[in-house]
């Protein structure tokens, strides 16, 4: 006999996973592109939760609008990233120079530089303070499942990331633009000689990434019930870690890796103060580095 | 620069300006404030030499400076508060100490490239700051080790400004010697030599992993050593001192002062130090206006302010035994 209490546990951990999840997509399917990480990603997330909060305070919309609200903001979001921290640093268009640790480094300090700017402006305006959606819209309600009590975000989170993965399945494989952004990431070059517009490619990808962060960073707020400015920030790490231990490239990479550090982190609150669970998954990271440097699921060399 | 005149007059002309003319300009200006900021900018040239010989002339990406600096204060703090030993002692123990860890740690880190080193090192920095918030009976966790007595050399109270702004330029002289030693020299061109090209690199018989190690370890010593007077001047430390956010900011002082060239070094930690200080009549905006400025310094000055190339090629021209050399016209 199991008990409940640890099997409560487990589920969050599920759900907490799957968040990881799909922010480690996220910085995935940019880093596939461009070899370049976007540390501009949390504040994507938290631009979503922060979405959700005005559409649920300031607009008084029901929560069934609000959803393509914030999908809309983390589109223009991610155009917006590209536009400003990414299109100007690149020059060319060549492989080379694309990928090229240089413009790597910088994309990585300017995508930095822009989430320090956004962070900070929203912790102007709102103080730095938790903000509490309203109640109408929080899903907190408790649910029980065969006697494990878990709550409806919690089966919101797992159930919205399901369906968000399944959509960028579709995309990626039944759609033109999918289509494109799979032979940009596998083969540059070949994907130019072939016609592709790259610049298009990488703004779709940024898009793409950042409507699963804005997603992500709505579900999450409505479950958790508060919004802060500083919310993306361990997010992002942990969506590195996720990634790096998925193996940087692999979807179904990073899905495993996300509900195996959300699982590990939630197993470990169980034996240990929940302060330390933190560092589990670093823990899992070093492992996987010394260990697989590759990652689960990577194949290339970075 | 040695055996050059023109070296040898700089080199004096930057201890006068550092050693005698600052220190006259902050007696007659008597505020301390602008004192306290000479020394901050000091140590901060230390952090930004160390990191830019890790990142700018090994070429590995770190953002774990907190974690080495943290070591070193709280090192010093916890010494000095609980056993009251005197400042060499804990200067020799924080740097022998994180010359051990870093060297390990690196031996590890180094494995792994690019991307994969920065986020271990991420990962590193959020571990260090989970430790000390959470590891109370050693470091006091959340509220931190107040009250730290001032620097004690050899029975003497170093508490004036003077003293530790002077014991502040002397660890600022021992990083620029030391990032000198490693960056304009035979060393530094085999770490130059594996940032670029790996496995050419091993091929003219170099080992990467262990000079990458090497210099893991010096940048890891160099930090400490900063941390330890970081602890003592600042009578307090906590866990918020260590935020990530404090490595991001060092690495943006290398980056706008140019990867890889320590004069950029020295020049982006006086930037960094002091953009925030003349940015406070914004009062609450500073930290935007700030994050801008790194933006538009990337965009605009990719290879920072005073570039490798251009830092290399000036120290070359001083040295005279080199064939980039500025030589006397043959007539």
């Amino acid at each position: 006999m199991i008990d409940h209490f640890i099997l409560g546990q487990l589920a969050i951990g599920v759900s907490v996973g799957m968040t990881y999840a799909v922010i480690a997509i996220g910085l995935t399917l940019i880093f596939r592109v461009l070899s370049a990480v976007n540390f501009a990603h949390g504040d994507v997330y938290t631009i979503g939760a922060f979405a959700t909060l005005i559409g649920a305070t300031t607009l008084a919309l029901p929560l069934w609008a609000i959803v393509p609200l914030v999908l809309a903001v983390g589109g223009l979001s991610g155009w917006t990233v590209e536009r400003l921290a990414f299109r100007p640093v690149r020059r060319f268009t060549d492989e080379a120079s694309l990928r090229s640790r240089a413009v790597r480094e910088a994309t990585l300090l300017s995508s930095l530089a822009l989430g320090i700017v956004v962070r900070e402006a929203l912790d102007q305006v709102y103080k730095g303070e938790w903000l509490v959606i309203p109640a109408s819209h929080q899903l907190t309600q408790p649910v029980n499942l065969g006697g494990v009590i878990v709550s409806t975000g919690e089966i919101a989170i797992a159930g919205s990331s399901i369906l968000l993965l399944i959509g960028l399945q579709y995309l990626l494989h039944r759609t033109r633009i999918g289509i494109a952004i799979r032979a940009v990431s596998s083969n540059l070059l070949g994907a130019q000689f072939s016609g592709i517009d790259i610049n298009r490619v990488i703004v779709a990808v940024f898009i793409v990434a950042s409507i699963l962060g804005a997603a992500a960073g709505m579900v999450v707020s409505l479950t958790y019930g508060s919004v802060q400015s500083f919310m993306g920030l361990t997010m992002i790490v942990k969506g590195f870690v996720v990634m790096v231990v998925g193996g940087l490239t692999s979807i179904p990479g990073a899905v495993v890796a996300g509900l195996l550090v959300g699982v590990a982190e939630a197993a470990a609150g169980i034996f240990v103060p929940s302060a330390w669970t933190e560092m589990v998954g670093y823990g899992l990271l070093l492992m996987t580095l010394l260990f697989m440097p590759r990652g689960l699921f990577g194949r290339r060399q970075a | 620069m040695k055996g050059s005149a023109g070296g040898i007059l700089f080199v004096v002309a930057a201890l006068l300006v550092v050693g005698v003319a600052l220190p006259l300009v902050f007696w007659v200006t008597g505020s301390p404030f602008i004192a306290r900021l000479g020394q901050l900018v000091l140590l901060t040239v230390v952090l930004t030499i160390a990191l830019n010989l890790l990142t700018g002339t090994a070429g590995l990406l770190a953002l774990d400076s907190v974690v080495f600096l943290g070591f070193g204060a709280y090192t010093g703090a916890i010494l000095s508060t609980r056993f009251g030993t005197s400042f060499p002692v804990e200067l020799l123990v924080a740097v022998a100490g994180t010359a051990v860890i870093a060297f390990l740690l690196g031996l590890l880190l180094v494995r792994l490239h690019s991307v994969f080193f920065a986020v271990a090192t991420v990962g590193l920095a959020v571990s260090f700051y989970t430790t000390v918030l959470n590891w109370g009976d050693l470091t006091r966790g959340a509220m931190g080790i107040p009250a730290i007595p001032p620097v004690r050399i050899a029975g003497y109270e170093l508490d004036g400004w003077l003293a530790t702004y002077m014991l502040a330029a002397l660890m600022a002289l021992v990083a620029v010697f030391v990032g000198h030693r490693m960056t304009h020299s035979f060393y530094g061109n085999a770490a130059r030599a594996i940032r670029e090209d790996e496995d050419a690199a091993r091929s003219m018989g170099l080992t990467p992993r262990f000079i990458k190690a090497q210099i893991y370890a010096v940048h890891g010593a160099l930090m400490a050593m900063a941390g330890v007077l970081y602890a003592h001047v600042n009578s307090f430390v906590g866990p918020d001192n260590f935020l990530l956010l404090e490595s991001a900011l060092i690495l943006t002082a290398i980056v706008i002062g140019g990867l890889g060239s320590l004069p950029g070094a020295v020049l982006g930690a006086v930037l960094v130090v002091l953009a925030p200080e003349m940015l406070r009549q914004f009062g609450d905006l500073r930290a935007i206006i700030f994050g801008v400025i790194l933006f538009l310094a990337i965009l605009f000055l990719p290879r920072g302010l005073l570039s490798e190339v251009r830092s290399l090629a000036w120290v070359r021209r001083l040295d005279p035994a080199s064939p980039w050399a500025r030589r006397k016209r043959r007539s």
